[in-house]
């Protein structure tokens, strides 16, 4: 039934600037202090405290327009956004509503394997609200967060799916932890994603009322939460197809809720907030030269595609693969970093983002905090390459560098005699002959053309050797031996 | 002691013929007496004072360095903080609030040795132009208590006429240092927009606000623009350039004066002729007059009251009972602490301006409003900048009469009208000083209005300067305060 | 001009948060529509092709600041303005996980 609905998404990406001081307020801009401790006159809303701009969140916030190939304003200004909420030292935000710094812009990304174009509509500067602390019987307010500088990142609603939208988010973050403008942290919540969604029968052109989800805190609850909310929307409008479709999806805004993994609602449209932004008196506008933006736009550090590509033509790794260790700039450091002492990218790469990764799934670690070297890794590939350890043996050596990660990949095959590959040909040969005798049929069926019968009598010889036979030395010998078998029985 | 002025009260310490602490217990002494019926002070800070005057006669006998305003006793209006000190603004909402930080004038003045003498009455949140809408006290006019001694900063102006302080400070922000100058026969000086840091200023209209003197006479407010006319890197909307010095100067002739007759058309007979005497005595000293045109001033009221109030709106949204300031006892839930704080807190000049505020920006009527009013202030941009170049100086009455009696203006749109003359230099951000001129036959003070091109401070006080040497108005003392106290 | 109603004071209400009384809501609707009804003489005006003025200090541009951690206000002395605390947050009545 889904089918013949096409998702319409846009996403609103709040970024929190990494300066060291807040955007107005000269406080520190830092998380996990003590509540109420990096506070000033100005990011507490004190009468007669005035903002001051911070010209390094500018710079930030141009720095990522020019990594977006988007239109940097040479004039930009302020706003207040008039809202009540105890977060809010002023009750009005201080954000760009008509002249934004950045204008337009593309994000790329890999969805599925395809390298995909999406459009953004405007990147802008704005301040932060504090953070509420709800108990039972009341509520606290910290304002250690209030003030600090957000730049709020809105795409066209150019996503149809869910995987787009995810594809897209964390290529934003690639890009915002590539040029080290935010800590780009998802549970500390210096990154967040709001959704809006709507959809609409394929063919159709006009734009139907949209679903507003805030507070996803991770890709995986991005994704769940609108899927989620495409799948209830169709089903909706099929269940509700005698009305007209701006009575069936009323304009709404939704919490995600991580704990029960469900939207709660916040507000109708029938309380939507009426912001009356206006300009902001206290504040001048910013004028810009082309001098300072070339500038900014000739030093951007290498950014996620480039590198993307760059490992695509260069060390000819698969465009998903690629895309997978580029996202994240400290993984893909982490494999720059083996490289240095392993020449096999292909591998290297496969061992750090399958293997290891997938064994570390779960564990609340990640390749990056389990203690393991790249350099280590680095080895065992190399290790593989030389044909000293089978694939099958790096998998359980690879076991034990997780169950201890001091442990040098080298020291745990010393170690351990059931990892010291059997390359004796006259070893395998005898193993070879085993298996040989015990499958005629296999023999039989090989000489019948099939060639799987060959694969199962080489995983026969490696089980028989428990995996230590050198697998190249088993193919040679078994071909060896069925060919010779083919011209005793003529 | 109290007829002396700061220029004088300074010079006199400074050569050991007073001390710090005789000129501060001096006017002290005269607080304490007539306080009480005048109403002025909110505050006053006896110890700290008297503190302050005790290091600086000590710094005086080791022969330290002393500053521009030694040993001057100074009020400050009650929206400008004092760190430590409470900042009501007149209001009930913030009855109990210390200043977390001193405004950057306090600092200035402090620095240059001035003696902080206490906290002045006002309108609440500096909304109003009688000092009526203070909601902790009334405050009277020193030349006649009956009537009101202006607005917003009405207790300054009668701190200052009455001779309780040489000096204070006062915030203007459609007219609330000159009008209330005017009704008491003072000088009062509003800065070029973003001559005088507005940090430590409670906000009320945000590009309108400007700190600035109240004094005896234009050399004294001259000194202390000379002290607060700073940059200052807390604001963003300060001046970026250094302080100026205006050494006391006389100049009228050569210079153009321009008057908006359109402006002039609706006054009282007895204003009338009060203003043309003006006029001769500036043509009797060599300036010449000359017909300028601001029609459109006739929509700066409206102007105004759209453009203060939308600021306002949003500058008083942080007084929300949650973070400081009154939080009422009967509010049990979140919107009941916004909304009961606030009905409890303000008064209703400022829930009006506030709700109007909020009307002018909201959707469906920012265009028609806020919008146009901005376009207007364009205009009269334009308008100004045109008139300035057939004049040096526009004048102008600076208020619509004498004092009026307290409570005889009920209706808020007429109280508005009061601030005709004074609300278009708010507007285009230029300087403007109003110098006593006349006395009305009940002997009610009356002020002339300068104004100049912005920052052009200092072809302003020259021109005052000699106005009022030739004038001799601001000369005079009420008769209640003449007293000497000795 | 606009037509005012109740209904609309009760919007102003709402939107800047101040209670008003019934009694108190209608002086005010008076106060406003007298108030309006002056400040529409603006449409008299044409300001056709007039930029609206943002700063009437028209060259002020650009002022930032280093981005260099500055004194911060004590703890104490921000929760001794406040009506109440717990624990170093501000404290305040059990809000829905609501708002913007």
């Amino acid at each position: 039934m889904t089918q013949q609905w096409e998702p319409v998404i846009g996403l609103e990406i709040h970024a929190e600037l990494n300066t060291k001081s807040k955007l107005f307020s000269v406080a520190p801009n830092r998380f996990g202090d003590e509540p109420n401790t990096n506070i000033t006159e100005v990011c507490t809303g004190q009468p007669g405290a005035l903002p001051v701009l911070n010209k390094e969140a500018v710079r930030k916030a141009v720095q990522f327009g020019c990594a977006i190939n988007a239109n940097v304003a040479k004039f930009s200004k302020f706003d207040r956004k008039s809202y009540f909420y105890p977060d809010s030292p002023r009750n009005f935000q201080i954000t760009q509503y008509e002249q934004p710094i950045v204008l337009g812009g593309t994000i790329i990304a890999e969805v599925e394997g395809v390298e995909k174009s999406f459009a953004v509509n405007r990147v802008h500067l704005e301040d932060d609200a504090g953070m509420l602390k709800h108990f039972t019987n009341f509520a606290g307010v910290d304002y250690n967060r209030a003030g600090v500088p957000l730049i709020e990142i809105v795409s066209e609603p150019c996503l149809h799916n869910a995987k787009e939208a995810v594809a897209y988010a964390m290529a934003v973050r690639a890009i915002l932890q590539y040029l080290d403008a935010s800590d780009c942290n998802m549970e500390e919540g210096s990154l967040r994603f709001d959704a809006n969604i709507s959809i609409r029968p394929k063919g159709e052109t006009g734009l139907r009322n949209k679903i507003e989800i805030k507070n996803m805190n991770s890709f995986s609850n991005l994704q769940l939460a609108i899927e989620a909310e495409i799948k209830r929307q169709a089903q909706e409008y099929t269940q509700k197809s005698h009305l007209p479709p701006n009575e069936v999806i009323k304009q709404a805004t939704f919490r995600w809720d991580p704990e029960s993994k469900q939207p709660v609602l916040m507000r109708t449209k029938e309380y939507a907030e009426d912001y009356r932004y206006f300009p902001e008196p206290d504040l001048v506008p910013i004028v810009l030269t082309d001098a300072y933006i070339n500038q900014i736009r000739a030093t951007l550090p290498e950014l996620p595609l480039q590198r993307l590509r760059r490992y695509i033509s260069q060390l000819s790794l698969a465009p998903d693969a690629a895309f997978f260790l580029t996202s994240d700039k400290l993984l893909a450091d982490y494999f720059e970093e083996g490289l240095k002492t392993c020449s096999n990218a292909r591998n290297l790469c496969n061992w750090i983002i399958v293997e290891f990764a997938g064994r570390l799934k779960d564990t609340g670690k990640t390749i990056l905090t389990c203690g393991i070297t790249p350099h280590q890794i680095a080895k065992l590939v190399n290790l593989i390459d030389k044909g000293t350890i089978t694939g099958r043996i790096a998998k359980s050596i690879a076991d034990d560098m997780l169950a201890d990660p001091t442990l040098d990949c080298e020291q745990i095959i010393a170690g351990n005699p059931d990892y010291q590959p059997v390359h004796d040909s006259a070893e395998i040969a005898q193993l070879v002959d085993q298996v040989l005798a015990s499958n005629p049929q296999s023999i039989a069926d090989f000489k019948a053309g099939r060639d799987r019968a060959f694969a199962f009598l080489v995983g026969q010889v490696m089980k028989l050797s428990r995996g230590k036979a050198s697998p190249a030395v088993v193919n040679d010998l078994l071909k060896e031996r069925l060919k010779a078998k083919g011209k005793d029985e003529g | 002691m109290h007829t002396l002025s700061a220029i004088d009260l300074r010079n006199k310490f400074i050569q050991g013929d007073l001390t710090a602490v005789e000129i501060t217990n001096h006017f002290l002494a005269r607080i304490d007496r007539y306080n009480q019926d005048l109403g002025a002070f909110l505050a006053v800070f006896h110890e700290r004072a008297l503190q302050k005057a005790k290091n600086l006669d000590e710094k005086r006998r080791k022969g330290e360095k002393l500053g521009k305003l030694a040993a001057i006793p100074i009020a400050l209006k009650d929206n400008i903080h004092v760190a430590g000190e409470i900042s009501t603004c007149g209001s009930q909402f913030l009855l109990n609030y210390r200043a977390p930080f001193d405004a950057t004038v306090t600092r200035l003045i402090e620095a240059e040795d001035g003696i902080i003498i206490g906290k002045t009455n006002m309108d609440e949140f500096a909304m109003g132009s009688s000092t009526e809408n203070s909601s902790i006290q009334k405050t009277f006019n020193p030349w006649n208590l009956k009537c009101s001694p202006g607005g917003s900063s009405g207790g300054s102006a009668a701190a200052v006429a009455a001779r309780l302080c040489p000096l204070a400070l006062g915030s203007d922000t459609g007219g609330s240092i000159r009008q209330p100058a005017s009704l008491c026969g003072i000088v009062g000086f509003k800065p070029t927009y973003g001559r005088v840091s507005r940090y430590g200023l409670v906000a009320y209209g945000s590009s309108l606000d400007q700190i600035g003197p109240l004094a005896t006479s234009t050399a004294d407010a001259a000194l202390l623009v000379e002290v607060i006319g700073q940059h200052c890197d807390k604001d963003s909307t300060s001046l970026p350039m250094p302080g100026e010095t205006y050494p006391l100067q006389e100049r009228v002739a050569g210079m153009r004066f321009g008057v908006p007759r359109q402006f002039i058309e609706g006054l009282a007979a007895d204003q009338q002729q009060i203003f043309n005497n003006s006029l001769e005595t500036l043509k009797s000293l060599g300036g010449t007059i000359v017909d300028v045109d601001l029609s459109s001033c006739k929509y700066a009221i409206a102007v105004y009251y759209i453009l203060a109030t939308a600021e306002a709106s949003t500058n008083l949204a942080r007084f929300d009972g949650i973070r400081y300031g009154k939080r009422s006892a009967r509010a049990k839930t979140l919107d009941e602490v916004y909304e009961l704080s606030k009905e409890e807190g303000f008064g209703p000049e400022v829930k009006r301006r506030i709700l109007l505020g909020t009307f002018v920006l909201s959707a469906g009527y920012q265009d028609a409003y806020y919008k146009k009013a901005q376009k207007v202030r364009t205009l009269l941009l334009q308008e100004f900048k045109k008139a300035f170049e057939k004049c040096h100086l526009v004048v102008s009455p600076a208020a619509v009469n004498g004092a009026f009696e307290i409570g005889a203006i009920k209706d808020p749109l007429q109280m508005y009208l009061e601030d005709i003359y004074t609300i278009p230099s708010n507007l285009v951000g230029i300087p403007a000083i109003s110098v006593p001129s006349a006395f009305t036959k009940d002997n009610k003070p009356v002020g002339l209005q300068f104004m100049g091109p912005q920052k052009q401070e200092a072809h302003i006080f020259p021109t005052a300067h000699a106005f009022e040497l030739a004038n001799g108005s601001s000369k005079k003392i009420p008769p209640l305060y003449q007293e000497n106290l000795a | 001009m606009p037509q005012l109603h109740k209904e609309t004071i009760s919007k102003l209400t709402k939107l800047s948060r101040i209670d008003c009384s019934e009694e108190e809501q209608e002086k005010l609707l008076a106060d406003l529509k007298r108030i309006l009804n002056y400040i529409d003489q603006l449409q008299e005006i044409n300001t056709d092709n007039v930029t609206p003025c943002d700063h009437v200090l028209a060259d002020m541009l650009n002022v930032m600041r280093e981005d260099v951690v500055g004194p911060t206000m004590p703890r104490e002395t921000f929760l001794n303005n406040a009506p109440s605390h717990v624990g170093g947050l501000i404290r305040v009545p059990p809000v829905l996980k609501n708002g913007t």
